[in-house]
């Protein structure tokens, strides 16, 4: 197996691991830090300590630029998530929380770094490794330990967890990290395994289908913003998408071969959208990817489509059944899994 | 269009919406029909519904359209809007090649 293949199956069956430097990690405090960010985020910002919830952060115009969980721990509320650079979102955050000034952000990356585990024995070997305490983590479950932060999270469909170590410890910790995970079969996962993955599962990615101006209607987002809240950044702009109505969408699709960004989808000879993403699934053994397509081509279950002569099927996303959804913390152990999921 | 394709976009469209009313009104969701997007995850991020809404969401499909979850199909079936819409016209499409 090349090593794409082997982070690509590690991720999907046993334990992955990743240094990200790309997430971006914001600390705020103050006695203001949550109504700084109430200003800022379409979501409801009702936060039970240890609680994450899943956002965006959008321009003026409703189009997303940064993929975000806004989470609590104790008096302080931190930012996890991908997209802009830290300082470009702490401006911003700073910019646009007029009138609230008691907080202040601190860019965590300058002090810790990120290791990202991931696949669906990924709460095992984080367990043996930081500690049992992380058993116990719900899925969007945030908690210090010790000098570290652990955040319950990921875009794999899989267990996910990511890790903020002072930089200091990160070396010590990826020493523990590779020596206890060898019994997990644990492999290092590159951004473009990472990618597939995040790709298979029809979570979004700011990298790829982010880069097209889109709107969170489009991308069938909506659900990370409140349906309550009208007062943040781009919420005039989603209230007019709303009230004008959009007419394309973000689907889910496979193909038998490969297909490239930007081609177009015909139906009937009628070019009805295109493709936006597309790569392999070693899973299902095909292509799978996102399109935009126009109403009312846009639903799942449709097999009428061409990329140049390929023929196109939307689905449901996501395209694959994970098998973290069978495993379960309390029942099964990845040394015993050949006889705990027959 | 073909009307064979046009027939199976209203087939689609039109359970979709019986879904996503179903949803709506039987969990009580503070969310507008259009506010809901059909591949929305229905646990944990998305729309974060619990092991009750979820036995909820069984009866209800049970109910309005008689389509019933094995264990096996029912942790697959509901994760996403679609992947109800999925569970129930599909077991529609046998029930309709088995005569019934």
């Amino acid at each position: 197996m090349t090593e794409t293949e082997v982070g690509y199956h590690a991720i999907r069956n046993s334990v992955a691991f990743a240094e990200e430097p790309k997430l971006r990690c914001l600390q705020l405090t103050g006695s203001q830090a949550f109504d700084a960010l109430d200003a800022v985020c379409p979501c409801d910002i009702f936060l039970q300590d240890g609680q994450m919830k899943h956002t965006l952060l959008l321009d003026d115009t409703g189009i997303p630029f940064a993929d975000v969980y806004v989470c609590r721990e104790g008096e302080n509320a931190y930012l996890i998530g991908y997209g802009s650079s830290a300082d470009e979102i702490a401006n911003w955050i700073t910019h646009h929380a007029t009138d609230i000034t008691d907080f202040s952000i601190v860019d965590l990356s300058e002090s810790y770094d990120n290791l990202t585990i991931d696949g669906p024995y990924a709460w095992e070997l984080c367990a043996e490794v930081f500690g049992p305490d992380i058993l116990g983590l719900p899925y969007l479950g945030m908690l210090v330990l010790d000098a570290m932060f652990v955040f319950r999270a990921g875009r794999t469909g899989e267990y996910g967890y990511h890790l903020l170590v002072p930089t200091d410890q990160k070396d010590s910790w990826v020493e523990n990290l590779l020596a206890t995970g060898a019994a997990f079969e644990m492999a290092r996962a590159d951004e473009s395994v990472r990618a597939q993955c995040v790709l298979e599962n029809f979570f979004f990615d700011i990298n790829r289908e982010g880069q097209y101006h889109l709107t969170p209607l489009e991308l069938q987002l909506q659900w990370r913003l409140s349906s309550q809240k009208n007062a943040y950044p781009g919420a005039e702009a989603i209230h007019t998408h709303r009230q004008s109505g959009w007419t394309r969408r973000l689907t889910c699709f496979t193909t038998p071969d490969p297909v490239n960004a930007d081609a177009e989808i015909t139906c009937e000879d009628e070019i009805v959208g295109h493709v936006l993403v597309a790569g392999y699934s070693p899973a299902r053994g095909d292509y799978v990817g996102k399109a935009l397509l126009r109403q009312p081509y846009w639903h799942a279950g449709l097999d009428a489509f061409q990329v140049g002569g390929i023929p196109l099927k939307t689905i449901s996303a996501p395209a694959i059944n994970n098998l973290s959804l069978k495993v379960s913390p309390y029942r099964h152990s990845f040394h015993t899994r050949g006889e705990d999921l027959i | 269009m073909r009307p064979e394709l046009k027939e199976k976009i209203e087939r689609r469209e039109n359970t979709l919406n019986r879904v996503i009313e179903l949803l709506i009104s039987g969990l009580q969701l503070d969310r507008s029909y259009e506010e809901l997007d059909p591949d929305t995850p229905l646990f944990g991020t998305g729309l974060g519904l619990d092991s009750v809404d979820a036995v909820e969401i069984v009866v209800a499909l049970e109910s309005e359209f008689g389509v019933s979850l094995d264990d096996g199909d029912s942790m697959f079936a509901l994760r996403t809007i679609n992947s109800l819409v999925d569970v129930v016209l599909h077991q529609s499409e046998d029930n309709f090649d088995d005569g019934n």
